[in-house]
């Protein structure tokens, strides 16, 4: 039987994706994964180990684990910091998936002696003449492909996705019959080294903040902002716009934000044309299946969550596209990716440079 | 499965479970007791008293028993906070039931320091001299460490802590069915050790004292261990305990040359496997059947998964918790680097084992190195 290596998170998406191999008789064992050296109330890497090893104590798999915060800081985390220096909204997520989950956990696994790895992704892979398809997941609250589009052919070859066909409450269902603890656990929300944590206070440690004024398209100052990286476009909360400046009606948004001058440029009302945009040019692009698509049914996300959007893409080199909307997207931010369905084949994507109309 | 970490722990003795089980049925007084049942509780137990001590050459009024080897280790240095000299000597490569326990004690205003190790894990008697200080009450040094098996020198520590009145405690835990153990010959003041290292039961352990007065109870309460550890005593336990004494110290000659057997076969076929293998400790000074061996080029953690995988049981002194592969401490102080470090393996033989289970785990070894 096959010898599948487990990410185990200490999460009960893992733990039931573990006891389905094992159901299924694979010869199963997790594998825990620390990227973040900090343990603390934000960040407690033990009580997720102690999670992950009840649930492989209960399916009597090994649990064995390997640091990989090294890597994860070289790669990951300093294009983050990177990304928020040049005032854009970075998805790590993404990142860690191509580089650590689906590279150097894989590599690991495979060194153990693994033929192939598993994780409690909401997705599904299918073969199709003789390529793979990523798949969204069957639970369309749930679909993680946004976050795996960067992966190959090979990456995906090598990995399981068993709870892809499975409906959240239905996963929570099976981690309780099967006396997992954390059967009731929270999903994990946001960034995962942050937490719950502050943003500000976080990023503060690593980057300095450069406070400015806030300002409407026409040049009027109505605020001021902490630094401009605390920012994401289409933002409405946290800015912090007193009264007595505008119509009084409509909140207030994020529109754009001018680096040069140190302004965070908002307008108000969600309606406010400058939170719309037809048109994005976007770089690092990868397809799954190693090619363009051929399809006049292409959608979109801009981000995780976002609706599927009708577009059309025009490539300007290998790694440089430009995608037009058939309709406005709201707040389009640079760094998150643009991600390609056709149905439920996620395609592949870019990382957003540029969003206008 | 195939087990080779009786550093860890050993499987018990079937001699002892079954005495433990009949005494789990049959004994349920309570040794306080006046009555039948009670005095066949009290018999057992101090019979168990003279088993113990006999294997460690003392008579039984100068041991109780203890939840372990840490207890033991607790109730030594947690006394000295009654004494006039709470200044400690110890070493950077004790078990944490010793280290932690120091460093706890900082707070309550014990002192302490710490000697080094040489690269083969051995201290040096001049090293301990000049940590020497006025109000130095205690020496605690372990008698063979747990990671490679370096045996230390103990009674020439004993000689310089005589001369300057100073007490000496060994943590012996690794030791009893490995090495002739005499606290007399030893000089030792305090000595701690624990039954699941020598195929007795988990949570007994003995602490030996030369004098009762420098002690005082970790446990408040009724009074047992003559007042010097409250609780109704671990009955079962505690017999199994005085019986795997007495077993391994009757066998304890051919059990050394099992050990050593076992010992220089797999060292002489692994050098042919794999010739980088590198040897730890000290091949003089020693336990026998415990082997630590790095393997330049390969990570610990891997080897062992695959070990695991083909259901040999082996151990690493890097430890590996929630995703952290950190050097092991020990052979961190004996300056091997961080890379050989986090390469190395312990293999530790034990009475249950045989010859061919050592060639097995040879071959299973080869077949993971050259693959």
């Amino acid at each position: 039987m096959e010898h599948i290596a487990v990410g185990m998170s200490g999460g009960v998406d893992s733990a039931v994706a573990a006891s389905i191999l094992v159901e299924k008789g694979y010869d199963v064992e997790g594998l825990f994964m620390k990227n973040w050296e900090e343990d603390s109330e934000y960040c407690n890497a033990e009580k997720d180990y102690k999670d992950a090893l009840q649930v492989c104590d209960t399916l009597g798999i090994p649990l064995r684990s390997v640091n990989f915060a090294k890597e994860y800081w070289e790669r990951v985390f300093q294009n983050f910091l990177d990304e928020y220096r040049s005032g854009r909204t970075p998805n790590p997520d993404i990142l860690c998936n191509t580089e650590i989950k689906f590279k150097e956990f894989l590599h690991y696994a495979q060194d153990l002696g693994a033929d192939k790895i598993a994780t409690g992704h909401y997705v599904r892979s299918k073969e199709v003449a003789g390529k793979v398809q990523l798949l969204k997941g069957l639970d369309p609250g749930k679909d993680q492909s946004y976050f795996l589009y960067g992966l190959n052919q090979e990456q995906i070859c090598s990995a399981l996705f068993p709870i892809g066909d499975l409906e959240k409450p239905n996963v929570r269902d099976r981690a309780e019959k099967l006396g997992f603890d954390i059967f009731d656990k929270k999903d994990s929300t946001g960034i995962c080294f942050i937490g719950e944590r502050d943003f500000k206070e976080f990023l503060q440690q690593y980057i300095p903040a450069q406070p400015g004024i806030i300002v409407t398209s026409s040049g009027t100052k109505v605020g001021d902002h902490d630094g401009l990286m605390y920012y994401t476009l289409g933002q409405r909360k946290g800015l912090g716009i007193g009264g007595g400046y505008g119509d009084g009606e409509g909140a207030w948004y994020v529109l754009d934000k001018d680096l040069e001058n140190n302004e965070l440029i908002v307008g108000q009302g969600h309606d406010h044309a400058g939170l719309y945009q037809k048109r994005l040019t976007a770089s690092d692009l990868h397809w799954i299946s190693g090619k363009a698509p051929n399809s006049e049914n292409l959608k979109a996300k801009i981000r995780y969550r976002a609706q599927d959007a009708t577009c059309r893409i025009t490539e300007l080199n290998n790694t440089d596209i430009s995608v037009e909307f058939e309709e406005p997207r709201f707040a389009i931010a640079p760094g998150q990716s643009v991600v390609f369905y056709e149905g439920d084949v996620c395609l592949g994507g870019a990382v957003i440079d540029k969003a206008f109309n | 499965m195939y087990y080779f970490d009786h550093s860890a722990t050993t499987p018990v003795h079937s001699d002892v479970l079954d005495l433990m089980h009949s005494i789990q049925k049959d004994v349920y007084g309570n040794p306080s007791s006046v009555h039948s049942q009670g005095r066949k509780a009290r018999l057992l137990i101090e019979t168990a008293r003279k088993q113990v001590a006999k294997a460690i050459g003392t008579i039984p009024n100068q041991i109780i028993f203890t939840s372990g080897g840490t207890e033991a280790n607790n109730q030594v240095f947690w006394s000295l906070l009654n004494q006039n000299n709470i200044h400690v000597v110890s070493n950077t490569i004790e078990h944490p039931a010793v280290l932690k326990v120091l460093s706890e004690m900082e707070t309550h205003g014990i002192d302490y320091d710490l000697v080094t190790v040489n690269k083969n894990g051995r201290i040096s008697i001049a090293d301990i001299e000049s940590e020497i200080q006025e109000n130095t009450g205690l020496i605690s040094i372990m008698l063979a460490n747990n990671e490679m098996g370096t045996i230390q020198p103990i009674k020439e520590i004993v000689a310089l802590a005589n001369e300057n009145n100073i007490l000496v405690h060994s943590d012996a835990v690794q030791c009893l069915g490995k090495m002739p153990l005499d606290v007399n010959d030893l000089g030792v003041d305090y000595l701690s050790l624990s039954a699941h290292k020598f195929y007795g039961p988990k949570g007994i352990g003995v602490l030996y004292f030369k004098n009762k007065d420098s002690l005082s109870s970790l446990m408040i309460g009724g009074g047992q261990e003559i007042g010097l550890r409250a609780g109704t005593e671990n009955i079962a336990s505690i017999a199994g305990m005085g019986l795997a004494a007495e077993l391994v110290t009757n066998q304890l000659d051919h059990h050394i040359n099992e050990l050593a057997s076992f010992e220089a076969h797999f060292k002489s076929e692994l050098k042919t496997i794999f010739p980088n293998a590198i040897f730890n400790g000290d091949a003089n000074n020693k336990l026998p059947g415990l082997v630590c061996v790095s393997f330049p080029g390969y990570r610990s953690d891997i080897l062992m998964a695959k070990l695991d995988r083909a259901n040999f049981a082996v151990s690493s002194g890097s430890a590996c918790g929630s995703g952290n592969v950190k050097p092991s401490r020990v052979l961190s102080e004996m300056g091997v680097d961080d890379e050989i470090n986090i390469s190395t393996l312990r293999f530790s033989f034990g009475a249950s084992n045989t010859s061919e289970q050592v060639d097995l785990l040879l071959s299973e070894l080869k077949t993971i190195l050259t693959d």
